[in-house]
């Protein structure tokens, strides 16, 4: 088991009341899945994938991340774990502007203090797999919305992590560009990788091995659409 | 790592470049100020440190204690003999007699050239306390009359060539000097900057009583400087020194205190003559620091309220695994980067303002001041303070910014750093501003009240100097002389002018046969008669008096005189005896004249008498028609060279010397304006950089008014409340504040400018006008523009 997750709950406080934003959740998720949660908007989709990724905490439950109970670690553990082991891919790409393709996607490899030549190397191979090579000094906005994205996915990653978080991937995207990313997804996953991708879209959730239904912080067995 | 910071850093600040500009030229501005002032600073530290042993060496001091304390820094002239003699802590003593300017005469080429050079008389033991180094001769030299030690560079000029040993020149007309040793050229930074040094017997010829062992008074141009033995404590010195004046000096009632003062501290002054005075140094300091600071705060409020927009990408770094430490680390090289350009601007700023700037200052600073290793260290410093005082604060608020709500651009007010502390920075900007406003325009009013007050007496007047060895007879058939044309009102031949005077003389007074002299010094003018009409002096009492015969003195004396002595009017001390300077005068009051102001308004007015004296009259004073100047002075020159062909004609008005007395508070003022323009530029490119920014905040809301029928106005009024709050709050701290810093300033001066209530409303009103012009100039931009375009950008 990768991560578990045991009655998560998560809540604002607004002019008195308490919204719940995560309510009562329970997940667990194998090395190797491809998740994809579905749910209306503010059904709760971004807030979960940011305590998965460690972007956000969490006000009362329990979180197992490969059997180590990221509930009880400090700020320092957290940010490490989260650095090593998480990729994130945005809807809005959320590509350093000041950055080239290549800088974008070396960064990570920056933060974790790899060695020159090896990122050097990491960054070429990722460059040829996604065949972005004669991309590699243009800056995001000389990219169309695919590339940009194609980039996204390739920083997310570049520093090997255990899994891909992808909220809505493809919001942004043209239909073709959508398939282009989830093929790409489709084939990361039989690879190995575990993914957990939020989304609206049907289509796209099929690409994945289990599907979730989200509604006001809760899971559902209907779906509504 | 730093590599990719430097990349980013430098194109981050590409990116945003009217930001990026303005905080550029702010810090440019401050690198600027700061360089120019730690030049100045660092000019006027380490005099005289040079010298082996200059931590033994000592200036003999004396405090003058009457009826209140006066600092001199020089001893009578018999001090140097009496340690020589008498004592044992000294390994050498010596006394430099300062003569200022006088004209030398070299035989050149068969013809007679003439210079006019500073010199100083000294005894031979002076080279040996202090290192100058010597080329050629033997400071032994300087023990008979007649001869000089001179430097490479008056070697070239008197005799066109560095070996000038055995050559000779005529000093004054009437001794021949011949040359007997050359020195190296002298250390800028030192008190001596005489560049002849002629042997001390010879100032014999010009004045007796200074080479004299006599303890009866003291004169500011003779010093006397001496070495003590290692480990020798001054204050016994000192507690040695205190029985000379009760053995020379028994009755006298202006009792003296001898000091020993490290020749370190000569420089910065203190209560006795100096340099400068170290509180100037402190000031200027500050002032530097505070357009720095200006600068930095300038920088803080523009990035921390940029960091809205920056907070996307801080919001990915923390994504992709940065830290905070990172993160500050990122931006702190970004503040660094600006910074260092922003350096290299303000040294080139500094350089081309350097000619301006030794204007200003009276120093001749050049590029090599710039690059040495002091300066380069203070640069690298200064650069170092900068980027963490301007980045520090911006970079912390940055790394604080939760990931999650910075990619979703939901921030607040508050993840930025906080409106409040933005208000306190813009605040104290405004503070300072203002404070350094009021400050310039106290100091500007007081001096102009100094020079342009009524001083009691014509400063209009012009004044001659009258050659040492004139005989009575000759001076008065050259003063008929000098008086015989239309344009000249009246001539009188004098000690010195009323006020400003180039030579002070303090001496004891007796009066009206009381056993004991009074308890305070007179000043003393001695003058002809044509004095008081020459200066406009006005009688109160009496009479001028007939000039000098045989038997008695007739003798004026002022107003104040008549109060320190206790008469009831002026009237009451007329006819009365008065004994000045022991047996130097001796006569009867015949007249009192209005108070005029004989010394700068940082003192009292002393009592002053007036009586002819033809052996000591040393200027002639000659009041010219008014609008025939020239006519005048052609007349005077034509005269005047007539008489000494062998003399430079020159001559010095009044009012000048007036102003060259507040010379040190005039320069002042002109670096006081000069930093308070550039620290309200500054504080202006503050403005301008938040006011924008605030206009490109408020775009949304400033459609929706305008949909809902705001005004133009209305819209600009919703910018100005904000900062109008702001710049009254400063005024109300800045204002307290600066009146007690001025007022304690204003105390330095016996006559003093009130501190008026509308210098302050001034200075707050002209930081609220340019504020409000910057926000109508960059704020009507938005509220005039079409709220279609502002609102459909969302």
């Amino acid at each position: 088991m990768l991560l578990k997750l045991e009655n998560i709950y998560k809540w604002v406080n607004q002019g008195g009341n308490r919204t719940f934003l995560l309510k009562h959740l329970d997940l667990e998720i194998d090395e190797g899945e491809f998740v994809s949660v579905m749910g209306p908007s503010g059904s709760g989709k971004s807030t979960l994938l940011n305590v998965i990724g460690l972007l956000d905490g969490f006000d009362e439950g329990d979180y197992y991340f490969q059997g180590e109970a990221v509930h009880q670690m400090r700020d320092k553990e957290r940010a490490r774990l989260q650095k090593e082991h998480i990729g994130f891919i945005f809807q809005a790409y959320h590509l350093i502007d000041e950055l080239t393709v290549y800088e974008n996607i070396e960064t990570p490899l920056l933060y974790q203090k790899v060695k020159s030549s090896e990122r050097k190397a990491l960054v070429g191979d990722i460059l040829d797999r996604f065949n972005i090579v004669g991309k590699k000094d243009l800056f995001p906005s000389q990219l169309s919305g695919g590339q940009q994205q194609l980039v996204g996915v390739a920083r997310a990653l570049i520093s090997r992590p255990k899994i891909l978080l992808a909220d809505e991937p493809t919001g942004n995207l043209n239909s073709r560009q959508s398939r282009e990313i989830m093929e790409l997804f489709k084939e990361l996953n039989r690879e190995g990788m575990t993914i957990v991708q939020a989304t609206h879209s049907e289509f796209n959730a099929s690409y994945g091995t289990r599907i979730l239904h989200l509604l006001d912080g809760s899971w559902t067995d209907t779906p509504e659409l | 790592m730093i590599r990719n910071y430097f990349i980013t850093a430098w194109r981050s600040l590409r990116k945003r470049r009217t930001t990026s500009l303005i905080n550029l030229l702010g810090l440019t501005i401050g690198f600027a100020c700061a360089v120019l002032i730690y030049l100045f600073v660092s000019h006027h530290l380490g005099f005289d440190d040079f010298h082996t042993d200059a931590d033994r060496i000592y200036r003999l001091n004396t405090d003058e204690e009457t009826d209140y304390i006066e600092y001199e820094g020089s001893v009578p002239p018999g001090m140097a003999n009496e340690i020589r003699n008498e004592f044992t802590f000294s390994e050498a003593v010596a006394r430099y007699a300062d003569w200022q300017e006088d004209v030398l005469a070299v035989e050149r080429d068969g013809a007679t050239q003439k210079y006019r050079e500073t010199l100083a008389f000294v005894e031979p033991e002076f080279l040996e306390i202090f290192n100058f180094p010597v080329r050629g001769g033997t400071p032994d030299a300087l023990e008979a009359p007649n001869l000089a030690f001179i430097t490479e560079e008056v070697a070239m000029r008197l005799f066109g060539r560095r070996d000038a040993i055995g050559e000779t020149f005529v000093l004054g007309n009437t001794e021949t000097i011949r040359v007997a040793g050359i020195l190296d050229p002298l250390p800028e930074k030192s008190l001596f900057d005489r560049e002849i040094l002629v042997s001390f017997p010879t100032l014999k010829v010009y004045s007796e009583w200074v080479t004299s062992d006599s303890f009866r008074g003291i004169t500011s141009m003779l010093q006397t400087f001496v070495r003590v033995r290692p480990g020798t404590d001054p204050a016994a010195v000192e507690a040695q020194l205190a029985a000379l004046p009760g053995k020379y000096r028994p009755d006298s009632k202006n009792i003296h205190h001898y000091r020993l003062q490290p020749l370190l501290d000569i420089h910065l002054g203190g209560l006795y003559p100096g340099g400068i005075q170290e509180r100037i140094l402190w000031i200027v300091s500050l002032i530097g620091f505070l357009v720095l600071l200006l600068a930095c705060i300038n920088f803080i409020n523009i990035t921390t309220a940029q960091s809205l927009n920056r907070s996307r990408e801080v919001g990915v770094r923390k994504v992709l695994g940065c830290g905070r430490h990172q993160l500050l680390r990122q931006f702190l090289s970004e503040v660094f980067l600006l910074s260092l350009f922003a350096l290299v601007a303000g040294l080139l700023t500094a350089w081309l303002a350097l000619p301006y700037f030794n204007d200003i200052t009276g120093l001749s600073l050049g590029f090599e001041s710039l690059v040495n290793p002091g300066s380069i260290l203070f640069m690298l410093g200064i650069l170092v303070l900068v980027t963490l005082l301007a980045g520090f604060y911006p970079g912390v608020v940055l790394g604080r910014i939760p990931p999650v709500l910075a990619l979703k651009r939901k921030l607040t007010q508050r993840d930025s750093g906080g409106l409040r502390t933005r208000q306190v920075l813009v605040t104290l900007q405004f503070t300072i501003s203002i404070g350094l406003i009021i400050a310039t325009l106290v100091v500007g009013r007081q001096l102009r009240y100094a020079v342009e007050s009524d001083l009691g007496y014509d400063t209009s007047v012009l004044m001659l100097p009258i050659p040492s060895d004139l005989e009575p007879r000759q001076l008065e058939s050259l003063k008929a002389r000098l008086s015989n044309h239309s344009a000249i009102s009246q001539v009188s031949s004098c000690f010195a002018s009323p006020g400003a005077p180039n030579n002070i003389w303090g001496t004891s007074v007796r009066y009206n046969s009381r056993p004991e002299v009074e308890e305070f010094a007179i000043d003393v003018k001695v003058a002809d008669r044509d004095y008081l009409g020459t200066f406009g002096l006005d009688l109160v009492a009496g009479r001028n008096f007939f000039e000098k015969r045989d038997t008695v003195d007739e003798v004026l004396v002022n107003r104040t005189f008549a109060r320190m002595v206790g008469a009831e009017s002026p009237e009451a001390v007329l006819g009365k005896e008065i004994a000045v300077g022991g047996k130097y005068v001796r006569g009867r009051i015949v007249g009192v004249v209005e108070d005029f102001h004989d010394s700068d308004f940082t003192s009292r007015i002393n009592p002053v008498f007036i009586a002819p004296e033809p052996g000591n009259y040393g200027e002639f004073a000659v009041k010219l028609q008014a609008g025939r100047l020239r006519e005048g002075i052609a007349h005077l020159e034509k005269t005047w060279t007539g008489a000494f062909p062998d003399l430079l004609f020159e001559y010095e008005f009044v009012d000048e010397r007036v102003a060259q007395q507040y010379a040190t508070e005039t320069q002042f003022l002109t670096l006081g304006k000069l930093f308070s323009l550039l620290a309200i530029g500054i504080g202006c490119l503050g403005i301008y950089g938040l006011v924008s920014f605030f206009v490109a905040q408020k775009t949304k809301e400033i459609g929706i008014r305008k949909v809902l029928g705001g005004s133009v106005t209305d819209i600009l009024a919703l910018f100005t409340r904000e900062f109008i709050g702001l710049v009254v709050v400063a005024g109300a701290i800045a204002i307290p504040l600066t009146a007690f810093l001025m007022e304690s300033w204003l105390q330095n001066y016996q006559y003093r400018t009130p501190l008026e209530w509308w210098v302050f409303a001034l200075a707050t009103a002209a930081v609220l006008l340019i504020t409000l012009a910057i926000i109508v100039l960059k704020g009507s931009k938005a509220a005039w523009s079409n709220p279609v375009k502002s609102l459909r950008t969302e």
